[in-house]
């Protein structure tokens, strides 16, 4: 499963998605950042409420496969940029963060 | 990270890669506030560099692309409402003031304040890694005050090295004395 195809299944909107083809392996769900740096597995499918600057960089040193903000949490257009700069994929979910994580279990 | 002494421990090796001969962590609380400042006399950045050390994509070491002490501390700070900011003197244009004060104020009250945790910790093992440097360390609460400097310590050890464990089982438990008094 790529992160294109799982945002399709998912209907997750695209904040930025510069490598879909990626393909995935696993979830993991946290918001304290230094804890998720250290636990999130490479290829992952990475599901947070945090939104600012700093998960760039978490999700390019875990490297995740993507990040899903959650709760219909928004993205700034500067941090859009910089994921497309960095090849880090974001993806958008309204749904709640347990929710999300049942849809990402069911499909992938 | 999950307590604000893991942040302090690493700002303060920030200062110990920068070859500090002195470095001083001062932590301030009032009923509202947590202020934390750590000072040191190392080599410093230069000003473009210190433009890009709350980016999480700049940092000092070689093995990642990215550093995230500095940026996690200031997310810290920020998410209580509180401030951050760093300032530097770059031992090319200031030979003989050269150095770095990282300070962080944090919102005591807010939903969102990490809690200090284990600084007692912190701090030994700050003096454990790096017995040969000058460790200040202060923390003001409303009752009262805990103060080492290494500086007095070695004076009474004469030859005795800090990172002795003897001594930094001495230094753990002055400072939960300390600390036991005031809380």
């Amino acid at each position: 499963m790529t992160v294109k195809e799982l945002a399709e299944k998912c209907n997750f909107k695209t904040a930025a998605l510069p490598d879909g083809s990626r393909e995935i392996d696993g979830c993991y769900i946290g918001d304290l950042l230094s804890w998720v740096m250290g636990r999130a597995e490479a290829d992952c499918v990475w599901i947070t409420i945090m939104s600012n600057l700093n998960i760039i960089a978490v999700a390019s040193l875990a490297d995740v496969a993507c990040i899903v903000l959650s709760e219909s949490v928004t993205v700034e257009d500067s941090i859009v940029k910089l994921a497309e700069e960095k090849g880090v994929n974001v993806l958008l979910s309204d749904k709640k963060t347990y929710e999300t994580a049942v849809d990402v279990y069911k499909t992938i | 990270m999950k307590e604000l002494s893991l942040n302090i421990l690493d700002i303060a090796m920030n200062s110990v890669k920068a070859n500090a001969g002195t470095i001083t962590v001062s932590l301030a609380e009032t009923p509202e506030s947590f202020e934390i400042r750590i000072a040191d006399d190392g080599c410093g950045m230069k000003r473009d560099f210190l433009e890009t050390v709350t980016d999480p994509f700049s940092t000092t070491r070689t093995t990642r692309k990215v550093g995230m002490g500095i940026p996690f501390l200031k997310l810290a700070a920020e998410q209580t409402g509180g401030s951050f900011s760093i300032e530097s003197k770059h031992e090319s244009e200031y030979p003989d003031s050269h150095g770095t004060v990282t300070r962080a104020v944090f919102n005591k009250n807010s939903i969102d304040f990490t809690p200090l945790g284990d600084i007692v910790s912190t701090v030994t093992t700050l003096i454990q890694g790096s017995p040969g440097i000058r460790w200040i360390f202060k923390h003001s609460m409303p009752k009262g005050e805990v103060s080492l400097d290494t500086a007095e310590l070695k004076e009474i050890l004469g030859d005795v090295p800090l990172d002795n464990t003897e001594v930094i089982l001495w230094i753990k438990g002055y400072l939960e004395e300390a600390y036991s008094e005031i809380l």
